[in-house]
């Protein structure tokens, strides 16, 4: 029985911590060629959760309709994010974290924006796209909505590690925020690299939003939290590596769900902001970071 | 700025400058009987009155401490909390003072508990982890019983307890607590702490360089302003009678920002009037609230782009035009120049040509005889040694590029050693190994024989090695003064509170800084651009601000990375009798020059690198005999000639 319990809340943990795993690695792509840290990653994430419900549960539109609207949304949104909030300080690099104040009212307004158009609706679940089944393994019952975010995080991690390393491109998007003079000087240009990252991270966000939305169900205030989380994430797995990112997710994850089942329930939040204060006091490059954060 | 202007009686119509904020004052404590006085009313604006006070404490720390620390309300959360379940179990003995005193007490540990981990890292990390707590505070609280769980503790449902002040009084009380905080920010940031706050916001290694603890100093911040946002929860508590987990949302931390960012942070009334203007339109106009973050957040998202300073730099600019403010870009009257002619002698002359906005032609002429009788500076940090600075088998690599290679360098007190070589050639790398910008692989770097490679950047400082940078690094919103007064501040000794609090031995150490600061200044010829914002200082000028900031140390060692770039003829040769006057006072100058002829005819010694090696070392006059250093350096065939 306690193993069965323990193994449930794994499996739960495992889940959650891969739509960590997922916001992580969209801050890791963009911040690889900006420099830049977008807090309003979760609330894109919850747009794409808004769009889910409208798709799904308001239209009854088949689940690949509703990947591709969330794509398109998601992504859009990112677009105009970066038009509107980031490369106004692209431009005058400089001192200053204005870009961070930009990004988060961006994030107000989505966030906004979003619980108007939701209205006082009640929050429904939204279907999931392998169906609402569970199946048994060992005793434990693990549904395959949990199993799907576990995939997709994993195959975006491993597209991520190979665009990264193979590509051309991959390694231009990297050296961007390295030094953004030099790669001009190479012939890269940085504003149309800002501009493919955006695009990057929009789509990891957006399977984020699709595999989360039967997960968190239709709620989109939850926007922040999300956002907050895949920061935390981050900083226990170590800032700038892809690996660090899915690693620190899963810790999380699961460290919320044992948390609730062996020292109190309710106050999974608690163990978020213990590990990562933890975290930074004994290893601030984080627990797989292996250099540290460029002093912003 | 432009205190001193302005205490000469400089800048037109004085008088409206007070009177605005007079007026501002008169009409805070006057709005019950503008806007009703019922007590429910009076709650209401005692509610926003107590955020002000959390707008004054985040202005401390991110307005001029430059740290993030967004999630300000989970520190006002549990100061309020703290408060609250005090009273609720001794409800006799508790009134305003102590709410504030206990919310004080836990908000500051609140924020240490942050800002300890967080600060490690620095930057945007303290702005998510402080945010997260915001966001955790309250949904923890929630759901536990103790403090209430979602409806929270009522005071007034508590047996015995009977608040002392109520009413117009209690208005008129938090009015004046609000004024006292804002005093006290006001008081903070024109003493030597807040000084240090606005270097380390400057620039790390600006700070650095002039002995300051960037951990500790921006620990300093976060708990100065922790401990104000916590007292603002014990007011809060008194004047609601109550707090729940609804009283400080995350998207409270949000409007906080708002009202900071829009009424600009770094001045001291901004964040008042931004604050007053968000909060209280989200507490009046309840029908708008739905819709309130789409405003904040596109009002916000406008002023981060095209108004970072915020409106009241803004009015500023404005009270400019209309003659209320003095203008900035313009000297103190003339009533300076004879003080500074009698100190600085001939270097008066050569301000003239430093400040920029009256050199209106070169007039070369006025250097022709340069009677200059610069005042000794005598090493007073780090005296006690008489040591050499020595660099020993130096090495450092960046990737796969050996930027310093084994290089020795010996800087003897007194003397003036001369670093060339072509860009690139590891000279400003071997500097900031000095300054422990960055670590050696290899070597040792040392005053006689006290290891300085295994210390943090700002002991170099406080070991006696001054420094420059190779593009000046300056306070732009600070006068020329200020940003030489912190430097003075690091040798003339007093406790951080003293100066804040204006106790005796604070003011006289204050008035000390302020005088040396404003002496070296002087000596410079840069009595002109005392009152002026560095920001409207042109290249030159800035450069010799910044001269002046290493002296004020009074260091053993200047280290000067490239200080004659840029500047005019005049000022040149006011830079070499400053680094001879420098070598005369028993200091030890390491100059980085592109200028070899300046460097050869006032070097003692002169190490040539080329690749990050040492290419050659010896006297100037050995370096002109030497062919290969001539061809290889400067690409002639035949050694250089002896300038006339």
């Amino acid at each position: 029985m306690a193993v069965t319990l323990f193994l449930t809340a794994l499996v739960a943990g495992l889940a959650v911590g891969s739509v960590y795993g997922l916001i992580a690695l969209s801050y890791t792509v963009l911040f690889n060629s900006t420099s830049i840290f977008n807090i309003a990653q979760g609330d894109l994430m919850m747009a794409g959760v808004l769009v889910s419900y409208f798709c799904l549960d308001r239209w009854h539109l088949p689940q690949i309709v509703a990947l591709l609207a969330i794509i398109a949304v998601v992504v859009a949104l990112s677009l105009i994010e970066e038009r509107v909030a980031v490369r106004p300080f692209l431009r005058k690099p400089g001192i200053g974290l204005g870009w961070f104040i930009a990004t988060l009212a961006f994030s107000l307004v989505i966030e906004t924006v979003a619980s108007n158009i939701y209205g006082q609706n009640p929050v429904v679940p939204i279907p999931g796209a392998l169906g609402d089944g569970t199946f048994s393994v060992a005793g434990v019952h693990v549904a395959t909505k949990f199993i799907l975010a576990f995939v997709v995080m994993i195959v975006v991690m491993v597209a991520l590690e190979i665009f990264y390393r193979r590509t051309w491109l991959g390694t231009a998007m990297r050296g961007v925020a390295e030094d953004r003079e030099v790669a001009a000087l190479r012939g890269i240009d940085a504003l149309r690299i800002s501009r493919l990252a955006f695009v990057i991270a929009g789509l990891v966000t957006a399977l984020a939003a699709f595999v989360v939305a039967p997960i968190v169900s239709s709620d989109v205030t939850v926007g922040l939290t999300y956002g907050l989380k895949g920061f935390i994430a981050l900083a226990i797995g170590g800032f700038g590596s892809l690996r660090g990112c899915v690693l620190g997710g899963l810790l999380l994850g699961v460290a919320e769900q044992m948390f609730d089942l062996y020292v109190t329930s309710n106050y999974e939040i608690l163990a978020a902001l213990i590990l990562v204060l933890i975290v930074l006091a004994v290893r601030p490059s984080g627990l797989f970071g292996t250099r540290a954060v460029r002093e912003v | 700025m432009s205190e001193l202007a302005s205490r000469l009686g400089f800048g037109g119509r004085t008088w409206l400058r007070w009177a605005i904020p007079a007026a501002l004052i008169i009409v805070l404590y006057i709005v019950p009987q503008l806007g009703g006085s019922s007590q429910f009313r009076l709650g209401e604006y005692e509610e926003v009155l107590s955020f002000l006070v959390i707008a004054v404490a985040l202005n401390i720390a991110m307005g001029y401490g430059g740290q993030y620390i967004l999630g300000i309300t989970a520190v006002f959360a549990v100061g309020a909390y703290g408060a609250i379940l005090a009273t609720k179990y001794h409800p006799q003995g508790i009134g305003l003072l102590a709410m504030c005193m206990i919310g004080a007490v836990i908000g500051g540990v609140g924020g240490m508990i942050i800002g300890l981990p967080a600060l490690r890292v620095g930057g945007f990390y303290l702005a998510l982890v402080s945010l997260f707590a915001a966001l955790a505070i309250p949904t923890v609280a929630q759901k536990w019983a103790f403090v209430g769980a979602d409806t929270g503790i009522p005071l007034y449902a508590v047996l015995g307890y009977s608040p002392k002040l109520s009413g117009e009084l209690l208005y008129v009380i938090v009015v004046s607590l609000v004024l006292l905080a804002t005093l006290f920010s006001w008081a903070l940031v024109h003493s030597r702490v807040g000084h240090r706050f606005v270097a380390l916001h400057t620039s790390e290694q600006l700070a650095t360089s002039i002995g300051i603890t960037a951990y500790r100093t921006k620990l300093l911040a976060i708990g100065i302003s922790s401990v104000l946002a916590g007292a603002a929860g014990g007011i809060y508590v008194y004047t609601q009678q109550f707090f729940a987990p609804g009283s400080s949302s995350v998207n409270f931390a949000v409007l906080l920002l708002a009202g900071m960012v829009i009424g600009g942070g770094g001045s001291i009334t901004g964040p008042l009037i931004g604050g007053a203007i968000i909060l209280g339109i989200n507490q009046f106009f309840t029908s708008l609230q739905q819709y309130n973050g789409i405003v904040f957040g596109v009002l916000l998202l406008l002023f981060a782009i095209f108004l970072p300073n915020g409106l009241l730099a803004r009015l500023n600019v404005l009270g400019e035009r209309l003659g209320i403010n003095p203008p900035r870009g313009f000297g103190v009257p003339g009533g300076r120049a004879p003080t500074a002619a009698a100190t600085g002698g001939a270097a008066a002359a050569v301000a003239a040509l430093a400040a920029p906005v009256n050199g209106s032609g070169p007039g070369t002429g006025l250097a022709a005889q340069p009677a200059r009788q610069l005042p000794a500076w005598p090493p007073v940090i780090g005296a006690g040694d008489s040591g050499a600075l020595v660099v020993e088998g130096a090495r450092r690599a960046f990737g796969g590029v050996t930027a310093v290679d084994n290089v020795d360098l010996t800087v003897k007190r007194g003397q003036i050693h001369g670093l060339i070589g072509s860009n690139g050639s590891g000279k400003t790398t071997l500097l900031n190994l000095i300054s422990r910008f960055y670590s050696l692989d290899a070597g040792q770097i040392r005053i006689g024989s006290v290891r300085l490679d295994d210390k943090p950047p700002h002991a170099v400082a406080r070991a006696g090695i001054a420094r420059t940078f190779q593009s000046p690094k300056l306070m732009l919103r600070e006068t020329a003064l200020e940003n030489v007064i912190p430097a003075v501040e690091l040798r003339v000794r007093c406790l951080g509170l003293e100066s804040v609090l204006r106790l005796p031995r604070g003011i006289r150490v204050n008035r000390q800084a302020r005088a040396e600061a404003l002496e070296i200044l002087e000596t410079l010829g840069l009595h002109h651009v005392l009152a002026q914002e560095a920001s409207s200082l042109p290249h030159g000028t800035r450069r010799l601000v910044e001269l002046a900031r290493a002296i004020a140390l009074r260091p053993s060692f200047v280290l000067l990375d490239e200080p004659a770039a840029g500047l005019s003829p005049v000022e040149l040769e006011l830079l070499a009798e400053v680094c001879q006057n420098l070598a005369r006072s028993g200091v030890g100058v390491l100059l980085i020059e592109h200028n070899v002829p300046m460097v050869l005819s006032i070097a003692d010694t002169v190490t040539c690198l080329h690749q990050g090696k040492t290419l050659f070392q010896g006297t100037p006059e050995e370096l002109r005999a030497n062919t290969s250093v001539a061809s290889v350096f400067l690409g002639l065939d035949e050694p250089l000639e002896t300038p006339s």
